[in-house]
């Protein structure tokens, strides 16, 4: 039976390469992914963590503080994305209010 | 209808995803697995308090940190459709998994032995019970040893 579990992460493809990290109780980190396993533990090198404003601790700041070498224990990572194209932008629901006001709206036109 | 079969149907539409952290994610739904980790590509990331959008060509997920995820409408029918395809294939399959069946009780009588094994080297008593009575074979050894 094809029962095998299948990941959908698939961080071969990141090897080497930038990736941004965001971490269970907020914060992100962002690093070269030398290694990773199954369980998403994750290896990164010259990882720079972005530090949050301390008023406000929901979104991050552009200030970083240097880490090194880094094990990220999977357990504790949400989110791995690249970190090459990624930028902030300019609301781009507001166009497209219009069409409905749940943000999912749009994106399913 | 399965959660995670309705989701896997939302492969390749736009979704919308909440993380228990309150930050939303709309992207295309690329892959999914049974831990429910999401392969997103064309993602718009919007932070907790609705205020600062961040553009990413792609993210990964990690399932355990979703609230919710809100899935295109028309994709309901296409698990319909789905099910109703799977529902024609049954009678075949229903004779087939009888076939199966006795595979996989062997296979459970393989584990069985395996468990019951240990046991009979716990207490130095064979017990031939079958494969069906490996599990309980070894809980009652567990029981008669304290």
């Amino acid at each position: 039976m094809s029962k095998a579990k299948e990941s959908a992460v698939d961080l071969a493809k990141f090897v080497d390469k930038g990736v941004r990290v965001k971490l269970a109780g907020g914060r992100e980190v962002q690093g070269i992914l030398k290694g990773y396993d199954q369980l998403l533990n994750l290896v990164l090198d010259e990882a720079v963590e972005y530090l949050r404003d301390p008023e406000d601790p929901l979104s991050v700041t552009d200030e970083t503080r240097t880490l090194g070498l880094l094990v990220c224990r999977g357990t504790a990572v949400m989110l791995v994305a690249p970190s090459t194209g990624m930028e902030e932008i300019a609301n781009p629901f507001l166009g497209a209010k219009a069409e409905g006001e749940a943000a999912g709206g749009d994106d399913d036109s | 209808m399965l959660p995670l079969s309705l989701l896997k149907t939302a492969q390749r539409h736009a979704v919308l995803v909440e993380l228990k952290n309150g930050e939303t994610y709309n992207g295309y739904l690329q892959q999914c697995d049974t831990w429910m980790n999401l392969h997103l590509s064309e993602v718009i990331c919007t932070s907790k308090d609705g205020q600062r959008f961040f553009k990413m060509a792609e993210a990964y997920v990690r399932g355990n940190t979703i609230k919710y995820i809100s899935v295109p409408e028309e994709v309901i029918d296409k698990v319909q459709e789905e099910n109703l395809r799977r529902d024609e294939k049954r009678p075949a399959r229903g004779r087939g998994r009888g076939g199966r069946g006795w595979a996989m009780g062997g296979g459970r009588g393989d584990g069985g032995q395996g468990e019951g094994g240990r046991g009979e080297g716990g207490r130095g008593g064979g017990r031939g019970d079958g494969g069906r009575g490996g599990r309980g074979g070894g809980r009652a050894g567990g029981r008669g040893r304290g």
